[in-house]
């Protein structure tokens, strides 16, 4: 059984309908990350499931219980839900030592000072953050602080753990790190874990299931291969990677489906069913599908290299053909002039025009 | 995963369809465990502490005899009275005056002196920044005696300077005295919400005027002041207000000679018909309420508006200060020395050389006649030795519990939405238009009348509930913007770890406020021991405090008593304002 189901959600702020019947479920023991850009209303969403925010509809189960449903009237308060939330600014009590911060949730459920203090050691110890457990939040460097407030959210072994951002503050190297680590706890200790983020590369290194927001609904559900690598939309596409977008007509009377512009065509597949022949569509292609070489070979494309941009780990490379521009990436700086681009037609994802 | 992402997708589509014509649904129940009914409750108790003192007042205006008598019926015949009594428009004029006179020095001045002290690099600037608040903390009938010693007919410097070219050439029993005494106490008032104002100027704006080629004086003018318009405005409303409720010093400098403003006329009244003639003091009561009411009201809007000004402004650019040329460093300093003088040195010094001499004059030595009789007076009579001990009880202990009342209201009104913050908000308002002669009038009658009540009039219940009424506003604003500093995140995370709000408020709201509650109760305090109008009415056996024993004892002309005690508040005052510094308490808030 998921340990949370979210049913239909929507909210209104004013007159601004900011989630418009959202669904979504997650397991024990496995990350579900929320992805979205700003103002989709991916933290909308989290402050709904924690109860911060009330919506208007639908309905949430947390655990056993039903802590929101609009029909039945019933709306839980954020500390009856048994929910742990680590906030984006960590949120410590500046007032409050590590270890009393730590503490709070178990002194609120009245467990006994001798099993308090053990279990906070133990989970502080966990973490890396046992020598600490005296000093103030002001003391604490960025990532201890990060972990201080995830032990914070643990300790007391909620349902569900929801964590804000949690890694926006930190530099790009402990990140890197953050993300491994958070993974593995979230498996070890078998807790169903909501994570909102902006972050792509954090929700698909992260995430066990992903759902991609847009505008208040769902876009997409799926593992992070499935909405890497079969987009259902344009959105999901261009969303997610670094691409190029090819604006042309959809032909789909030959053997396959081809997209072409004036003195352009690429083949392609098919990622939608309302796409058909002679109307206006779109291509999406990742950047790291096309391959350039210098020899010519006959499932290669002839294109134009303008230029060479050095990234450090690797090359990019600005092709033309015609009038298409596209991006490609490879390990070599290349001479300008002709060169051949290989672009599986299984990478060309043909959409509708919207 | 339960969910099929096409079927999540399509099932979001269609309901979008399906709401795409229906309004926002209607909100079906308040947020659970928001404490409510903690907030329903304060809200309710607080109303009933502000509304009840009001409405007797307007009930009592419509009557023609005293609420409590069975014989009262309802009757315009007070009203009549009032209005067609040429005493009454003489008051009204005076107050008008006085009122207009103060204002139009006291805001200048107060708007140079902030500009000195916050945007040039005038010398001394720390010690000034401090100074220049006193008159504010020295309760104004402290000031009223002290110009009466000092440069009253026989003060001490009309007697030098009588001595010197045979007669006083000054007489501050006038309207202009009045006006000028008052306006050299209110530049303080003036000063600190103009100095708030300039304190957010990105500096850029006036050194762009400066390298055009215009002098400091011109950047005031034409640069400075224009962007700090709306705080003018503010402080003019502030300092009219501020002249309509003023009591002690028309008492003491207009009495002798027959000037009355409003405040004045009410106590009047009552020696004039030698009945209690509580109809016609509520009429004048609701007078000065009419003048001070939109006062309150242009205030809170101005307020408003600047908060959302100041929002788009912030960009906290550090201000390098104007340079000003030594001529301008002499006259400004000079300047500002004069006016301490006048309005702190002066009536203080007065006050304390007053209290230790028995005799001076023409000719005296004043240090032959050092006497401790006069303080020594004071611990002789049990009245006055209970005044002291109760002021002292009401500025600690009382202030204490009362910046514990306006934080009970604080939490009631913290992150609460809808109709019951309105009506917190108009109920803290509504204090701030009534001055503290007529609250405490209008608790006089309560705890006179009411069953229950009676028993706590003569103990320092009755003073202290009108002293924590009067102090609302200010008591409150000041917990309001303590609780405003807090990140909603540090609540929230408190309630997603399982605290009700109740735990959210003690464990993590009161003691993050902690060292701001601790300097609010000192300026409750300094609030507490300079007011004087409160008690006047209810001035009984068992409710003495300093403020009002001064007012008692001037109909006796007992001035050896008056400036001993006026000598305990300014001592009070001094510890207070040192404890405050000391403790890095931000005394401009």
């Amino acid at each position: 059984m998921p340990e949370l189901v979210v049913e239909n959600i929507h909210k209104w702020l004013g007159n601004l309908h900011i989630l418009k019947g959202v669904s979504v479920s997650s397991e024990k023991g496995s990350v579900l990350a929320l992805l979205g850009a700003s103002g989709s209303g991916k933290t909308t969403l989290l402050r709904c499931i924690a109860g911060l925010v009330q919506p208007e509809m639908g309905r949430i189960r947390i655990g056993s219980s039903v802590v929101f449903d609009h029909e039945k009237r019933t709306a839980a308060a954020p500390e009856k839900r048994n929910i742990g939330l680590v906030f984006q600014s960590y949120a410590l009590w500046p007032h409050r030592t590590v270890r009393e911060n730590v503490g709070y949730g178990l002194k609120l459920r009245g467990v006994a000072r001798p099993e308090m203090d053990r279990r906070i050691q133990n989970i502080l110890d966990r973490l890396g953050l046992g020598h600490l457990a005296d000093r103030y939040p002001d003391q604490l460097s960025g990532g201890q602080q990060q972990r201080v407030a995830i032990c914070r959210a643990l300790i007391y072994e909620p349902h569900v753990l929801l964590l804000d951002e949690p890694l926006s503050n930190l530099d790009a190297k402990l990140r890197e790190e953050a993300r491994y680590f958070i993974r593995n706890l979230i498996r070890e200790l078998e807790l169903c874990a909501i994570l909102v983020t902006h972050d792509q590369a954090e929700a698909l290194a992260v995430a066990d299931q992903i759902l991609l927001l847009q505008d208040g609904k769902n876009v997409q559900q799926g593992t992070p291969t499935e909405i890497y690598q079969r987009p259902g939309s344009f959105y999901a596409a261009d969303f997610l990677g670094s691409n190029n977008v090819f604006e042309g007509t959809v032909d789909t009377a030959g053997a396959g489906v081809r997209i072409f512009g004036d003195d352009w065509s690429l083949n392609g597949v098919k990622m939608d069913a309302s796409v058909s022949s002679s109307a206006k569509g779109r291509a999406v292609v990742r950047v790291e599908n096309i391959s350039v070489h210098l020899d010519e070979a006959h499932d290669r494309v002839r294109m134009d290299l303008e230029d060479c941009l050095y990234l450090g780990d690797r090359w990019e490379y600005r092709l033309t053909l015609g009038g298409l521009h596209a991006k490609a990436t490879g390990k070599f700086a290349l001479p300008a002039g002709t060169v051949f681009a290989e672009i599986p037609p299984e990478s060309v994802w043909i959409y509708p025009q919207a | 995963m339960s969910v099929n992402s096409q079927t999540v997708e399509e099932t979001a589509r269609s309901s979008d369809r399906s709401l795409a014509h229906q309004a926002v649904p209607v909100r079906w129940a308040s947020r659970v465990g928001d404490a409510v009914w903690y907030r329903r409750i304060v809200i309710g108790l607080l109303a009933l502490a502000v509304l009840a003192p009001i409405a007797l007042l307007v009930y009592q205006s419509f009557l023609d005899n005293p609420f409590f008598q069975a014989n009262a019926k309802l009757s315009f015949s007070a009203y009549s009275y009032v209005l067609s009594d040429r005493a009454f428009y003489e008051a009204l004029r005076t107050t008008l005056v006085v009122s207009a006179g103060i204002t139009v020095l006291a805001v200048p001045c107060g708007a140079v002196l902030a500009f000195l002290l916050n945007r040039t690099d005038l010398k001394g600037k720390s010690i000034f920044e401090i100074i220049v608040l006193v008159p504010m903390f020295i309760s104004a009938i402290v000031l009223a005696f002290g110009y009466t010693v000092s440069i009253g007919p026989a003060g001490f410097l009309s007697l030098l300077v009588k001595g010197q070219i045979g007669r006083v050439p000054w007489d501050i029993y006038t309207v202009s005295g009045i006006v000028l005494v008052g306006a050299a106490s209110h530049i303080p008032y003036a000063y600190l919400y103009v100095s708030a104002a300039m304190r957010n100027l990105p500096s850029d704006l006036e050194e762009a005027a400066r390298t055009a080629g215009a002098s400091v004086w011109r950047v005031l003018w034409d640069v400075t002041l224009p962007l700090v318009f709306p705080a003018l405005v503010f402080v003019t409303a502030l300092n009219l207000l501020l002249g309509f409720e003023m009591f002690g010093l028309p008492l003491i400098l207009g009495d002798p000679k027959g000037i009355t403003v409003l405040t004045t006329y009410i106590l009047k009244l009552s020696t004039l018909f030698g009945v209690p003639v509580f109809q016609m003091m509520a009429v004048v009561a609701l007078v000065i309420v009419l003048l001070t009411l939109p006062m309150v009201f242009l205030q809170r809007h101005l307020l408003r508006n600047s908060r959302r000004y100041a929002a788009i402004g912030g960009k906290g650019s550090r201000a390098t200060p104007l340079r000003l040329s030594t001529t301008s460093q002499v006259v400004a300093i000079a300047f500002i020395c004069l006016w301490i003088f006048f309005a702190v040195v002066l009536p203080v010094g007065g006050i304390v050389l007053r209290t230790f001499v028995n005799a001076w004059g023409v000719g005296v030595n004043v240090f032959q006649h050092l006497t401790l009789a006069h303080i020594a007076g004071l611990l002789n009579v049990p009245s006055l030795k209970r005044g002291v001990i109760d002021t002292i009880l009401l500025s600690t202990v009382g202030a204490g519990l009362a910046v514990c009342i306006y934080m009970a209201i604080g939490l009631a009104g913290h992150r609460n939405r809808g109709a019951s913050n309105v009506v917190l908000d108009y109920m803290i308002l509504l204090p701030r238009a009534i001055p503290g002669l007529i609250i405490g009038l209008a608790f006089y009658w309560l705890f006179l009348f009411i069953p229950f009540l009676q028993s706590l009039r003569q103990t320092l219940v009755s003073i202290f509930i009108a002293y924590t009424i009067v102090g609302l506003s200010y008591g409150f604003r000041l917990l309001q913007s303590l609780l405003l500093q807090i990140s909603p995140e540090l609540e929230e995370s408190a309630r997603t770890t399982g605290a009700t709000i109740g735990q959210t408020w003690r464990d993590v709201i009161i003691p993050i406020t902690k060292p701001g509650l601790f300097g609010a109760w000192i300026l409750i305090m300094m609030l507490f021991i300079r007011d004087y109008a409160t008690g006047v009415y209810l001035l009984t056996s068992g409710t003495e405090v300093i403020g009002s024993l001064m007012i008692s004892l001037l109909a006796t002309g007992a001035m050896d008593t008056i400036v001993a005690l006026a000598f305990v508040s300014i001592v009070l005052t001094a510890v207070a304002l040192g404890l405050a510094i000391k403790l890095g308490v931000k005394v401009d808030a």
